[in-house]
């Protein structure tokens, strides 16, 4: 592996960490509380929630373009063709998956642990915690989505990062760049690069998982 | 402490399934809540808890609502509940969560499962246990917090005949040695009686009997709580109820009843007598005497357990 690919590979697994990882700290207490809550339209949400998961990249990154560019409404902290804008769009398309996942895993948890919790006095950062670990499965499962989706989408990236050789280039937009300039070879290694990521980050995260499987 | 309801009622898809205008539940005593499935034994115990609020009405825990006074509250669930992790943990997190130090919690939580004879099983999962082991971490879980205030839903429900006879035979004393205010939701007549001082009969979401068990079941009532108490009701819409046990007993006595014979039956070690009280026909169980009666005497029948229906 050279230099270039390197940093690629590196700034890929930055962009899309820091994206998962921010759409863990806001979509699981999300889901945690769509889970136990019950209120008017919260199916509705849940539907909206859904569709999400299945959100086009592409779209999100017009969007996310739209309100970062120049003239913008956002346009003055000039964020577009940053990492940070990658970093935007790819939290706003691993989100969902967090919550979706989120709220599926905590719902499958017993009704009567949460009883069980609330009469032993468990305040309510406790009982996340708690009750977190218990759902660790789905949770776990919840980050190896939410990560292999972002990890994984071009059209975004593309089109907030502006695909910059110095500063946004990714591994799948590098694999665009070199297929079309008839870099095949290149562009299939990178393409390995990409899986050998995500197969080392995937299988961390199920040794995680699966430790003192029930 | 004591529990105490007032007005209270509950309600469940539209349904009315609890409806407690008063009941008190004495400080320090076992309380048994008998009565059929579906009579809101569980809705009664979760309002205690203060897991549910009432639709109506108030549910107060020592002179305060149960919300509040949730910590004081130890609750033996019907299901087995425990979280993944190693028995001990469990029963340590329970005493954390009540505010215990971490070597505290250890030492009560040893002590808990040592109580019940499981403390082999302390490094053992929760989900690699049996049922009989679970209900026993179940219990040395609640008793380990020597909360105030223990619940206990079906505590003896799905053992096997040999568990269920060891466990309530070790029951009693270990409640009786924590002498907290004890609430035991059972349909069980036998386990309620072997387990409580007082019982309240619960059918159809109302009180129908409340008191020692002895005033209770000495003097039922209503035909629902004869039933509730195993009695066979002897007539169809009449006024007599009997126990499966003993029967009637055949006596001269001021509170009897007259009857007039009407056939003996000699069974090996007591008389079968059928006789008859005005239109009512009933099966009576005499012990063994030197003279049978005769059909055609009149003769007493006593029995504690013989009420006008109303």
């Amino acid at each position: 592996m050279d230099a270039g690919t390197l940093v690629i590979t590196v700034r890929t697994l930055a962009i899309s960490g820091a994206a998962t990882l921010l759409s863990i700290i806001v979509g699981v207490p999300i889901g945690y509380a769509l889970a136990r809550r019950q209120f008017a339209g919260r199916t509705v949400l849940l539907g909206f929630i859904n569709t999400g998961m299945g959100m086009p990249p592409v779209v999100v990154g017009l969007i996310v373009w739209l309100l970062l560019v120049r003239s913008g409404p956002f346009g003055d902290f000039e964020l577009i063709y940053t990492p940070t804008a990658m970093v935007v769009a790819q939290f706003l398309l691993a989100t969902p998956i967090v919550i979706g996942f989120t709220t599926a895993s905590f719902q499958s948890l017993s009704p009567r642990l949460i009883d069980l919790l609330r009469v032993l006095g468990a305040g309510r950062v406790r009982m996340l915690w708690l009750l977190a670990r218990e759902a660790r499965l789905g949770l776990l499962a919840a980050v190896m989505a939410a990560f292999g989706a972002i990890v994984s989408e071009v059209g975004a990236s593309m089109i907030v990062g502006g695909n910059l050789e110095r500063s946004t280039r990714v591994l799948t937009t590098a694999i665009v760049t070199e297929t079309s300039r008839g870099e095949v070879e290149r562009a299939l290694a990178l393409g390995f690069v990409l899986l050998a990521l995500s197969l080392v980050v995937n299988v961390a995260l199920t040794i995680a998982q699966q430790r003192n499987r029930p | 402490m004591d529990i105490r309801l007032e007005d209270v009622s509950c309600r469940r898809g539209g349904r009315d399934v609890l409806g407690i205008p008063s009941l008190s539940i004495a400080s320090g005593r076992v309380t048994a809540v008998l009565g059929p499935n579906g009579a809101g034994k569980t809705t009664l115990l979760r309002l205690i808890a203060g897991l549910d609020r009432p639709y109506s009405g108030k549910v107060l825990v020592g002179g305060e609502t149960a919300d509040a006074r949730r910590r004081c509250v130890s609750y033996l669930f019907q299901e087995q509940v425990f979280l993944r992790q190693s028995l001990l943990d469990n029963l340590e997190l329970g005493l954390q969560l009540h505010g215990a130090s971490d070597a505290e919690a250890r030492e009560r939580a040893i002590a808990g499962l040592q109580l019940l004879g499981i403390e082999s099983l302390a490094d053992r999962r929760a989900d690699q246990i049996s049922g009989g082991e679970g209900r026993r971490a179940s219990l040395a879980r609640a008793l380990s917090l020597a909360s105030p205030v223990l619940l206990l839903d079906e505590p003896m429900a799905g053992l096997d005949g040999r568990t269920y006879t060891r466990l309530l035979d070790e029951l009693p004393p270990l409640l009786g040695a924590f002498a907290a205010t004890t609430v035991v939701v059972t349909h069980d007549r036998e386990e309620a009686f072997r387990l409580c001082d007082d019982v309240v009969i619960l059918v159809g979401g109302r009180v129908r009997a409340v008191g020692t068990k002895q005033e209770v079941a000495t003097n039922p009532r209503h035909r629902e709580v004869a039933e509730v108490l195993g009695y066979t009701v002897l007539t169809a819409g009449g006024c007599l109820v009997a126990t499966p046990e003993t029967g009637f007993t055949l006596a001269p006595a001021p509170t009897a009843l007259s009857a007039v014979v009407e056939r003996v039956t000699d069974v090996v070690d007591h008389w079968e007598v059928v006789a008859t009280i005005g239109e009512t026909r009933v099966h009576v169980r005499a012990p063994r005497s030197d003279t049978p009666p005769t059909p055609g005497d009149h003769v007493w029948l006593r029995t504690s357990v013989m009420y006008e229906l109303s």
